[in-house]
């Protein structure tokens, strides 16, 4: 009897209570929230107020894939030593994923080719033994750069081009670029190299030797020369990468004649979403490089690159 | 095919208990019932929850609305007020301060508020708060919210989201802004002239009260519209802007008021529509379906659960209770197969209902009925084989009794009163083994003397024609044997043997042991007979054997005693040939006194 039933009722209870728990602890699809994934983010300016819609973007990915990001800065803008060992420490403390905003791909390669298990993204320099780069043609952009500069220099003339950020990197490939697109249709370039203060450095420059023209390669530079226009009754035409409204205000009142912008906002959402995937041993789906859109006064405000110029907050 | 689930469906009915049949049936029954009733619901449960999740979102969307309008209603006071209480009792040439007004008000809405500004119908600024100064590179005129306020002068109108790039601004911010505007009539120097108020909305007003919105499901989010599908708020509004995420904003924008199913990218999505009323903009609430299927999940784990749990319940009441309802049947059953391997005493008495109670008792009655008929039945076979004995034995004795006496009064005529003392003596002692008190079984030892005073009566009659022998075997002549079986075989030897022989007849009897039988050889060495006659004497429905006297008819009384009383494995065997004498075997089984008391019928035991 006993036996009976043990296994008409004991046991088919027990299989039942089984198979509640079973389904009812089984994750449903609306629970699968990946496990949080801590995400350092190497930049290299200490200010990053140039590149917050680069942030706000990143925040975004983060809120959006459950991920932890860490800001991390060097001592100075540009300093790829302080880079490299803040890209050893995290490698060494088994970072899961790192997105390196390089300033020198030189000094930083072998760091980067040791990541081993850590996901690493760069952004605006691409460099081999990342796993990925979010960002744009360097090369196309400088260009660009270059042709728009050409628009507004005469054959002969003389074009001042801004090197900010001394290393191998992307914004130094785009100097190059445009210098030689520059020089090809027979413009003068001179090199403004950054030593302490790029102010004065600029200033220095169009002291020495007039320029019908300055070309900045990244956000910094380019408010830089913008504050130095607005400061100078004078200025030559200026052109530049990168969209800050302090950029914005320059492009509006003509201190600047045209940008080259790219959405900051994506390439930031793209570098941390790529990273995160790579972390969880997803495939990402294969990028193309950012596009890049020129921009004047008289265009800045058309709807589409006003969503460009200034992020909705 | 249908045939043969036909009958394996029959194997099985036919194979399974009763109680199994009733647990089967009633489960399936109930299992039927509770799916049906559990789906029906489930569908029932699942169409309530959708319409709730559908109320639920128009509620959500009912509050936002009215919170939207609240909003945009006091925006539109602001507007009323600027123009009905400041505007229109001013005349601009006079030294009333219109920007000291707008200050004022701004500084009472700056929480919503970007700038309140006043334009001439050429586009030039008049009055503008907080900030007075506007760019060199602007041109009201050429803007949308200037030139639509223009065109239609009775109307309120509300822009989409864009950057405000009126005023100069020392901190250079750009503020994305929703534009209210509207054609305003301007007192100058007595004159009145267009103009355009311009209130610019903060963005963020609008996002504050689109943003923390909960829909049903909690993945469910909700965005804004202009009529023209145009987003003024999207919770994820830069991923849009930034071609990160698509909307399906435009589709939207032809959706009626209420809630409607799309698929949008390969989503189903379940989208309530509601219309802000006098700006024609639209809130769209999105539920993804997968998210409602997830929730569905969770009804239909609960579903399951209780289905499973409620089966399993049943299951296990309807064994309980087909056993319950089948013990007696079961009982009964029992007690027929007791009775079937021949148990003693069956009970067939069981508790049950009606029907099974009945039952028994008639399968109790019947069994009685059925052992009185038997015993009947026995009782009858034994009597009749006891009748069939005693015709057979008393076939035996009248021509022997009469052929003897015969002889003795010869004897005496003739002066021979010794032998004739000897023959009546022999045949005396003949008759009382004959009788044996009426017992059929005697010892071998007696039916050997019976054969023995047989014999001394024959030699006599047939002037010592033939000798004869009789023997046995150590320990053969205390067992028992029917009796009056040698003596047919005797008589048959000597009519059909001995009666020409001519002193040289022999006759010899050997009884001796073989395993669990006795064997009782009777030899002569008379003519013999051919096969065919061998054949004849034994058959029981064989033709008279016709012989110089007697009819053979004692063979086959003996040997249809034998096996009456024994069985067919027992009787005689003949082995003959013509000219070579003849073998009588008689194969009996060996009986001590306990044995054949089993087999003893009359008047008393064995002897």
């Amino acid at each position: 009897m006993k036996r009976k039933i043990l296994l008409q009722l004991v046991l088919p209870l027990l299989g039942l209570i089984l198979l509640f728990s079973l389904l009812a602890f089984a994750p449903g699809r609306s629970q699968r929230e990946p496990a949080l994934l801590e995400m350092s983010v190497i930049l290299r300016e200490v200010d990053s107020a140039h590149i917050s819609t680069a942030r706000q973007g990143m925040e975004q990915a983060a809120a959006d894939l459950n991920v932890e990001l860490r800001f991390l800065t060097p001592s100075s803008n540009n300093h790829a030593q302080d880079q490299l060992q803040l890209l050893t420490r995290e490698v060494e403390a088994g970072a899961s994923a790192i997105v390196l905003i390089p300033a020198d791909r030189e000094l930083l390669s072998p760091a980067v080719e040791d990541a081993g298990k850590a996901s690493l993204v760069t952004l605006e320099t691409e460099m081999e033994g990342a796993q990925r780069y979010i960002g744009v043609d360097n090369a196309a952009l400088g260009q660009a750069l270059g042709q728009a500069a050409l628009n507004g220099v005469p054959q002969g003339g003389s074009v001042l081009l801004i090197d900010s950020a001394p290393g191998d990197n992307g914004i130094r490939e785009r100097l190059g670029a445009a210098a030689a697109v520059l020089t090809a249709e027979g413009r003068e370039v001179r090199i403004c190299c950054r030593t302490d203060s790029l102010s004065a450095d600029l200033q220095s420059a169009l002291a020495q030797a007039t320029a019908d023209a300055v070309v900045a390669f990244e956000p910094s530079a380019l408010e830089t020369a913008v504050e130095l226009a607005w400061s100078q009754g004078t200025f030559p035409l200026l052109y530049g990468a990168g969209a800050t409204p302090l950029i914005a205000a320059g492009l509006e009142q003509n201190a600047v004649t045209a940008i080259l912008a790219q959405n900051e906002f994506t390439a930031g959402y793209l570098a941390v979403q790529s990273a995160a995937e790579l972390a969880r041993h997803q495939s990402p789906d294969h990028l193309e490089p950012l596009p890049f859109t020129l921009l004047r006064q008289e265009t800045m405000y058309l709807p589409e690159n006003q969503k460009l110029l200034f992020p909705v907050t | 095919m249908k045939g043969s689930w036909r009958q394996r469906w029959r194997a099985l009915y036919h194979r399974s208990s009763i109680q199994y049949i009733l647990s089967l049936s009633f489960t399936a029954v109930a299992v039927v019932g509770m799916a049906l009733m559990g789906l029906a619901l489930f569908l029932r449960f699942s169409a309530s929850s959708n319409a709730q999740a559908e109320e639920s979102s128009q509620q959500v969307l009912a509050q936002v609305n009215r919170n939207m309008d609240n909003y945009l209603r006091a925006m539109m006071r602001v507007s009323n007020t600027v123009y009905y209480q400041v505007i229109k009792d001013l005349d601009l040439a006079t030294e009333e301060d219109l920007e000291s007004s707008l200050d004022l008000l701004y500084e009472n809405n700056r929480d919503s508020l970007v700038s309140i500004a006043v334009f001439s119908q050429e586009g030039q600024l008049i009055a503008a708060a907080p900030l007075a100064g506007l760019k060199a590179s602007v041109f009201p005129h050429r803007e949308t919210w200037f030139t639509t306020a223009m065109d239609q002068i009775e109307n309120l109108h509300f822009s989409t989201p864009h950057v405000q790039n009126l005023f100069e601004d020392p901190d250079h911010r750009y503020r994305w802004v929703v534009s209210l505007s509207r054609q305003v009539e301007l007192t100058r120097k007595g004159s009145i002239e267009s103009g355009v108020l311009l209130v610019d909305m903060n963005f963020s007003g609008i996002e504050q009260i689109c943003k923390d919105v909960t829909l049903p499901y909690s993945q469910g989010y909700l965005y804004l519209i202009d009529g023209s599908g145009e987003l003024i708020y999207h919770p994820r509004q830069q991923l849009i802007y930034a071609g990160l995420l698509e909307e399906n904003n435009l589709s939207a924008a032809d959706y009626a008021d209420g809630t409607h199913t799309e698929t949008f990218q390969g989503q189903r999505r379940s989208v309530t529509v509601k219309t802000v009323g006098y700006t024609g903009w639209k809130l769209v609430g999105v539920v993804p379906r997968a998210n409602m299927l997830d929730n569905y999940g969770q009804l239909m784990l609960f579903f399951l659960f209780v289905v499973f749990f409620s089966i399993f319940l049943l299951v296990f009441a309807n064994l309980r209770l087909s056993e319950w309802i089948t013990a007696p049947m079961k009982q009964l059953d029992r007690a027929v197969k007791e009775l079937e391997s021949g148990r003693e005493p069956v009970d067939f008495t069981v508790n049950g209902p009606y029907e099974v109670e009945h039952l028994s008792r008639s399968i109790q009655s019947m069994v009685s009925t059925l052992r009185h008929l038997m015993d009947d039945i026995l009782e009858q076979e034994a009597q009749k084989r006891r009748s069939e004995l005693d015709v057979l034995q008393s076939q035996i004795n009248p021509h022997f009794l009469y052929n003897t006496l015969d002889s003795v009064v010869w004897m005496t005529e003739n002066g021979r009163t010794e032998d004739a003392v000897v023959m009546l003596t022999a045949l005396a002692r003949f008759f009382r083994i004959s009788l044996s008190r009426g017992s059929n079984i005697i010892p071998l030892a007696d039916e050997l003397e019976h054969a023995r005073h047989y014999l001394t009566i024959q030699k006599m009659r047939y002037k010592n024609k033939f000798s004869a022998q009789i023997s046995a075997e150590d320990g053969v002549e205390s067992l028992y044997t029917i009796k009056l079986i040698i003596q047919p075989i005797l008589e048959n030897a000597i009519y059909h043997g001995m009666a020409y022989a001519d002193g040289d007849g022999e006759i010899q009897i050997h009884a001796f042991r073989e395993g669990e039988e006795v064997l009782i050889e009777v030899t002569d060495n008379g003519p013999g007979m051919p096969e065919e006659l061998v054949e004849q004497l034994l058959s029981p429905n064989g033709p008279a054997v016709s012989g110089a006297k007697g009819s053979g008819i004692g063979f086959r009384n003996v040997h249809q005693r034998i096996q009456l009383t024994f069985g067919p494995d027992y009787g005689l065997t003949i082995l003959s040939e013509p000219d070579n004498g003849t073998t009588v075997r008689i194969r009996l089984p060996a009986l001590d006194k306990t044995a054949a008391a089993a087999y003893t019928y009359g008047r008393e035991g064995p002897p």
